[in-house]
């Protein structure tokens, strides 16, 4: 169970090419049985794909934090876009987790997310994870 | 998609709704595209034996409409530049989402557009809620 000892981990996944075919999926995911919208363009929250999972997806990995995954919500995402993102790019993305508190019987964990093109920041965002049972 | 004009915003001005119907089809899409694998997603046995109803929608999906939702009043994703919410309840298989917002602070100089958000679910239930947008508009 995640405490306030866990402060500061930080997860980090360079490289992630963020794949047209893959995102247009996604775009088309989001559509259902509407037209894409904007059939060229990377959907911004596609970053759940280039930033959130590449990073949060080790951090539920990470056995000495030991986040059950059955009692997992994923309680708040907030995304900043600095820059638009483009099919081929290569993202660098990281993840820190910056909170650790209980409430209400239940551990809020607050991660910090930046993802990054050859240096620019182009996503910043933040996510509350909600882990069902406290620790104490 | 044409931008609403920067000087003939007011605070207060309403966002074009957009309404969307979420089916499993379009869900198990999202989870494949999105690499998601939690079975609470897709699997209506799992869903079940965790205390869910049934299997519910990502609330990364709903975000993903309301980004939409936004965009499409900006005049194109490119210039949604914040956007987040609070995942308050679950959005359930053919259940239809409606997302709204409306202008809560204009920087003409940026043209810089805030607004607050939201999504509901047909069902009466509030999807997405503390939601805050923001775009960027010819100047």
């Amino acid at each position: 169970m995640p405490d306030s000892s866990h402060v500061g981990r930080t997860y980090v996944a360079p490289g992630q090419v963020v794949d047209g075919q893959r995102s247009r999926a996604f775009a088309a995911a989001l559509a259902g049985d509407d037209p894409v919208a904007e059939p060229e363009a990377v959907p911004p929250t596609f970053a759940a794909v280039y930033l959130l999972f590449p990073t949060l997806g080790q951090l539920f990995g990470d056995a000495e934090v030991g986040i059950d995954l059955a009692g997992l919500i994923h309680g708040e995402q907030h995304f900043t876009w600095h820059a638009p993102v483009h099919a081929g790019d290569v993202i660098d993305a990281s993840a820190r987790i910056a909170s650790v508190q209980e409430k209400r019987g239940m551990t809020f964990v607050g991660v910090d997310l930046e993802a990054a093109r050859q240096g620019e920041v182009v996503c910043s965002g933040s996510s509350v994870l909600i882990v069902r049972g406290a620790s104490s | 998609m044409s931008a609403p004009a920067l000087t003939a915003l007011q605070v207060g001005d309403a966002i074009t709704p957009l309404s969307r119907r979420v089916t499993q089809v379009q869900i198990n899409a999202y989870a494949e595209a999105s690499g998601d694998p939690n079975p609470i997603h897709t699997n209506e046995e799992f869903a079940r034996a965790v205390g869910l109803p049934g299997t519910i929608a990502h609330g990364m999906l709903s975000l993903g409409i309301l980004a939409g939702a936004v965009a499409r009043w900006a005049g194109g994703s490119e210039r949604l530049t914040a956007l987040g919410a609070r995942f308050s309840r679950p959005l359930l298989p053919g259940d239809t989402l409606t997302c709204s917002g409306r202008v809560i602070a204009v920087e003409e100089a940026s043209g810089v557009v805030s607004l607050a958000v939201e999504a509901v679910s047909d069902r009466g239930d509030s999807v997405l809620t503390n939601g805050r947008a923001q775009v960027r508009l010819d100047t």
